[in-house]
């Protein structure tokens, strides 16, 4: 919830609200802290999303940069048409007849380089996301299966949808805006300069006391976030955490005292909460103050000077126009520590997407290293038939049969031609659509080949799947058991023509089922090379070849 | 926050729209005072009126209104945070309490398990929490500006209004259609879930995907969806910024326009005085007007979020702790339960269902044949079949109430041990007692004990799925229904706490579904 604060709340500057910042992220994200020692990166090439989105950036960030600074032209430009008109016609002086219309013409301007600015942001931006998505595409499309199983796939999806976004908006908004804070006001000043250098000092002079202002509550707000996140980080996640253990709460009879907890729990997080805005919004109202402070002193010098009462060097015998500029433009000296100030959240939140992307792809992967054991193995397939990995549990029948097929990195024995290879498994994917959409998915089959395939693995009979063909799976089979998951893979490969793989493709279904795949298995061998490890003695003794894997002492390295 | 309550914000969304007036009035007064005092000061200082000219008031004026503006937007977010907060906590207890309602709750499939959904979620919430502040607050503050600025018009230069009007009317309009833009926006989101739907389901289907040579084509489609899913949000973007350059013209514009009619209509010199203060005026407001486009995406985004948070609501009466308790009934009976399918169809044929205390049941049967499903509907969660107990009859919403349901996927909530175990009033000792019973000793003690914090990543599978255990053991529900209790657990130990269970629980009737578990002695198995 604090993260609302932020994009509210137009104060936040100070890099050390970070931390503040960060207990809500990693809610938000559901991504973990990084561990206290930073584990030691990989050898070979990192994964920078940083380094690759300013690459990206480039020449956009430029680009906005000159329109930017353009458009602060355009608009001291008008300040300077205005007060002209205005302190002309005041006084009764002549006015050029095109002034007014300059001043309309320099604020449309203004407008335009403004629209063209936002827009630049947006799509320099939009082009940094598409980029680093890109880049994580195929970084992902090469990495080993065992390295992107390790990866955590609920976090990982939230990283694919948000951290581009916010990684991009750091690299151009943010970066943007920060160069903008050195570029505006040395602009502004330089305006007041033409008019009057003492005027030009003055603003100048008050912004050290502005930064030492900035740095001292930037203190107490860091003393304070840290305290916030030391006694309540824990219960920043509550809400969303009861809510995705609803059904557990409700199983358990716990719903009222959930209930009653999570008010108590909300109530004083957001106590808190609230004491370290009372802080931190002191920020913006430390610019608000010091750009306040510089129109009242302005207004009264200048109005003495006028009046003739005093002679403060710089504002007497200034003309009317000359004070009404200096009041417009003191202003925008301070406006871009403001927007700036706007943009914290965008720092806090790139900063922490760009650290979470380089640790989901750092290259940890280590070269494939085959046991001992799976050395000893004759690993070439024959060019029909089929070979069963047996042995207990844990002895490596899996990592036996992924090595096969090749998908851990080191190509296996079998890839390059020989058609279309098969992978037999409870986690076989599942496209979205129906039965028919799901085992034709692949394959370019008629509907007789549909369904003889789909029935004689028994899907057209199945209670769970009423419609026979065009029974529709949920939205990525997500409704599928693994039982039947593994039907729809074995239809799959019988569509298919290359070597196939089974990962116990008989041990979660009942008797008659596994019996009608074990037919389906030995069909198939007859023309094509069939690898399957199993427990299943009645599946093993239709091999050709066995690989009998003896026990290992250490755990299987799925 | 010590007052929380019903309407108990409503006190601060007070203080907020008044200080936010009282900023905005700050602001644009101290721009039009400032400019008028110039001009008054440089036409006096031509004459002998310098000497006489009261310059006190005006300076202390400025000064005022200069602090007041600082003062007064400080206030303004104190107090529109501290209103928001508080409503925040009202309006998250309340979704917590309706979500607990929800049909889809005893379905199958919680979403809210997969991370991007829940991450929706918040989204959604999060910006139903803070629409007044975003976009409600700014509306009134903006349209309240707005009239004193026409007001002062009318008033000074009212050959001004025709084109400030039409301004006004343009930018209105462009904000107002950008607040319509449903289409995009649902477009964009509609893209990203399904761009995290398709990751998901590839990604737990990595090694077949890979073995298939599949994988590099389907995350790319699934990121190529995302990427898709930012160009429409882009696009959204893009109408912003047209917004904001239309937004950024009305100020300027206005008093260019004001002081332009006030010399038409023949004012000169100090009759353009208050012109040039209504000019000034419009000035700043221009400039509080700068961002003006989050206001209508705020309510796009409201709109939005209260239509998709809306779906999950349900009408349906309150199911769990309403029903008057029963009797611990000693058998439970159906002649002829007609099983359901997870979306509620029919399943299979009727099936005769004893279950007695003492006499524990197993389920067996394949994956995917209906286990979890018939669990839920004993325990009263699908399907409204009554069934007979020996006094009666018994039906589902009481049988809720009756039972305790132990999922296999049950959550670990992030919280201490002692509140994951759901036995607020029983004794350590008997807590550690059923820890000791699922061999979490060690475990819990490494943790911190019972009032140590755990989160779901800090258990492993196997753990959570003990600890779950341990709460159907404190539980003192006469009717237990355990999901593939052994699910995680290596043989041996699964076994082990296995039996324990079922001698611990001796005195309820107890349902479990396993397709490893074979039998249980003096158990009843039902195949399915």
């Amino acid at each position: 919830m604090l993260d609302a604060c932020y994009q509210i709340g137009f104060g936040w500057s100070h890099p050390n609200t970070f931390n503040l910042h960060k207990a809500t992220m990693y809610e938000k994200w559901g991504m973990m802290p990084p561990a206290a020692e930073s584990p030691p990166s990989g050898l070979s090439t990192q994964f920078s999303a940083l380094g690759l989105a300013r690459v990206v950036a480039g020449q956009g960030t430029r680009m906005v940069l000159v329109l930017q600074a353009l458009r602060t032209l355009l608009k001291l430009g008008f300040s300077g048409c205005t007060a002209l008109l205005v302190g002309s016609l005041v006084m009764e002086a002549d006015v050029p007849p095109w002034l007014a219309a300059a001043a309309a013409a320099l604020v449309g301007a203004c407008a335009i380089a403004g629209l063209f600015a936002d827009r630049r942001v947006v799509a320099t931006e939009s082009r940094v996301a598409t980029g680093l998505s890109d880049a994580m595409a195929h970084r992902l499309a090469s990495m080993p299966a065992r390295q992107i199983q390790a990866l955590p796939a609920g976090g990982l999806i939230v990283a694919m949808q948000r951290h581009p976004e916010a990684v991009a908006a750091l690299v151009v908004g943010h970066r943007a805006a920060r160069t903008m804070m050195a570029a505006g006001p040395l602009i502004a000043a330089l305006a007041l300069l033409l008019v009057s250098w003492q005027s030009a000092l003055l603003v100048v002079l008050l912004t050290p006391v502005m930064i030492i202002f900035f740095a001292l509550v930037g203190e107490t707000l860091h003393r304070r976030a840290e305290a916030q996140e030391r006694a309540f980080g824990r219960l920043a996640g509550q809400f969303s955490d009861r809510i995705r253990a609803l059904p557990t709460i409700l199983a358990n009879h716990a719903l009222q005292a959930e209930e009653a907890k999570l008010a108590r729990r909300l109530d004083a997080y957001a106590a808190n909460t609230m004491g370290v805005l009372r802080i931190a919004f002191l920020n913006a109202a430390i610019i608000d103050f010091f750009a306040s402070l510089s129109i009242a002193m302005l207004a009264v010098f200048l109005g003495l000077g006028h009046l003739g009462l005093a002679r403060i060097p710089g504002f007497h015998d200034l003309a009317l126009w000359q004070s009404l500029f200096i009041l417009m433009v003191a202003p925008d000296f301070f406006a871009p520590f403001r927007r700036f100030s706007e943009q914290y959240h965008a720092k806090a939140e790139g900063e922490a997407a760009a650290a979470a992307l380089d640790r989901l792809f750092e290259d940890g992967s280590r070269p494939f290293m085959p046991s001992g054991m799976l050395e000893a193995i004759d690993l070439s397939l024959p060019a029909a038939g089929m070979v069963a990995i047996t042995g207990p549990s844990g002895a490596g029948k899996t990592t036996l049969l992924r090595r096969l097929a090749g998908v851990d990195g080191a190509p296996g024995p079998m890839s390059g031609g020989r058609g279309r290879p098969s992978w037999i498994g409870t986690d076989s994917f599942v496209a979205d659509g129906t039965i028919a959409e799901a085992i034709g998915s692949n394959a370019d089959a008629g509907s007789t080949r549909l369904e003889l395939a789909a029935r004689s693995v028994g899907l057209l009979d199945d209670a769970l799947l009423p419609g026979g063909l065009s029974a529709r799976v949920g939205a990525n089979g997500a409704s599928l058991s693994g039982g039947q998951r593994l039907r729809i893979a074995v239809a799959r490969a019988i569509l298919a023509d290359g070597p196939i793989y089974a990962d116990e493709p008989t041990a979660k279904l009942d008797a008659a089922s596994a019996a009608s795949i074990r037919r389906a298995l030995a069909d198939l061998a007859a023309s094509r090379p069939i690898v399957v490890a199993t427990h299943d003695p009645k599946l093993a003794a239709l091999a050709l070849r066995r690989i009998d894997l003896p026990p290992r002492v250490h755990g299987a390295a799925t | 926050m010590t007052e929380t309550g019903p309407g108990s914000s409503r006190r601060w969304w007070r203080y907020t729209i008044a200080l936010a007036v009282v900023a905005l009035l700050c602001a644009v007064l101290l721009g039009g005072l400032s400019a008028w005092f110039l001009g008054s000061v440089a036409l006096a200082g031509l004459t002998a009126a310098a000497l006489t000219f009261n310059f006190h008031i005006p300076g202390a004026l400025i000064r005022l209104l200069a602090i007041g503006r600082t003062a007064a937007r400080y206030g303004e977010r104190l107090a529109g945070h501290r209103a928001a907060l508080t409503d925040q906590i009202e309006h998250r207890v309340r979704l917590f309490a309706s979500m607990a309602q929800a049909p889809a709750l005893r379905r199958a499939g919680w979403q809210f398990g997969d991370q991007a959904t829940l991450t929706d979620y918040v989204d959604d919430v999060e910006d139903v929490d803070f629409s007044r502040l975003r976009a409600g607050i700014p509306t009134f503050t903006g349209a309240v500006g707005v009239a004193l600025g026409l007001a002062a018009t009318a008033w000074v230069a009212p050959l001004a209004l025709p084109p400030i009007l039409a301004m006004l009317a343009a930018s209105m309009l462009a904000a107002r259609s950008l607040a319509h833009a449903d289409a995009v926006w649902t477009r964009s989101r509609t893209l990203r879930r399904e761009g995290a739907g398709t990751l998901g389901s590839a990604l737990t289907s990595v090694v077949p995907l890979k073995a298939e040579g599949l994988w590099g084509p389907l995350s790319h489609e699934a990121i190529e969806t995302l990427s898709r899913a930012d160009r429409d949000y882009a696009a959204l973007r893009r109408r912003q910024a047209s917004v904001d350059a239309l937004a950024s013209l009305l100020g300027p514009l206005s008093a260019l326009g004001v002081v332009a009619a006030a010399w038409l209509a023949g004012g000169r010199g100090a009759a353009l005085l208050l012109p040039v203060f209504v000019a000034f005026g419009w000035l700043a407001l221009g400039e509080a007007a700068a961002g003006l486009s989050r206001i209508p995406v705020a309510w796009l985004r409201r709109r939005t979020a209260s239509r998709e948070l809306g779906r999950w609501g349900s009408a349906s009466p309150p199911a769990d702790g309403s029903c008057e308790p029963h009797g611990a009934p000693q058998a439970l009976r159906h002649p002829g339960l007609q099983r359901l399918a997870p979306d509620g169809r029919g399943l299979g044929r009727p099936l005769p269902i004893i279950l007695e205390v003492g006499r524990p049941t197993v389920l067996v049967g394949a994956s995917g044949s209906g286990k979890t499903s018939l669990l839920k509907q004993i325990a009263g969660w699908i399907g409204e079949d009554p069934m007979e107990t020996r006094g009666g009859r018994l039906d589902a919403a009481p049988r809720m109430a009756l039972s305790v349901l132990c999922l296999h996927d049950a959550a670990i909530l992030a919280d201490t041990v002692r509140a994951n175990l759901f036995a607020g009033t029983r004794a350590d000792e008997d807590l550690w007692a059923a820890l000791a019973a699922v061999e979490l000793t060690d475990r819990i003690i490494e943790a911190g004990g019972l009032d140590g914090w755990v989160t779901q990543s800090t258990l492993s599978l196997g753990e959570a799925q003990r600890l779950n255990l341990a709460r159907v053991l404190l539980s003192d529900r006469p009717i237990v229904l355990l999901d593939e209790p052994t699910e995680h657990l290596d043989a041996d130990q699964g076994r082990r706490i296995l039996d324990a269970m079922v001698g611990r629980l001796a005195d309820r009737i107890l349902v479990l579904s396993s397709h490893t578990v074979g039998g249980l002695p003096q158990g009843r198995t039902i195949v399915l």
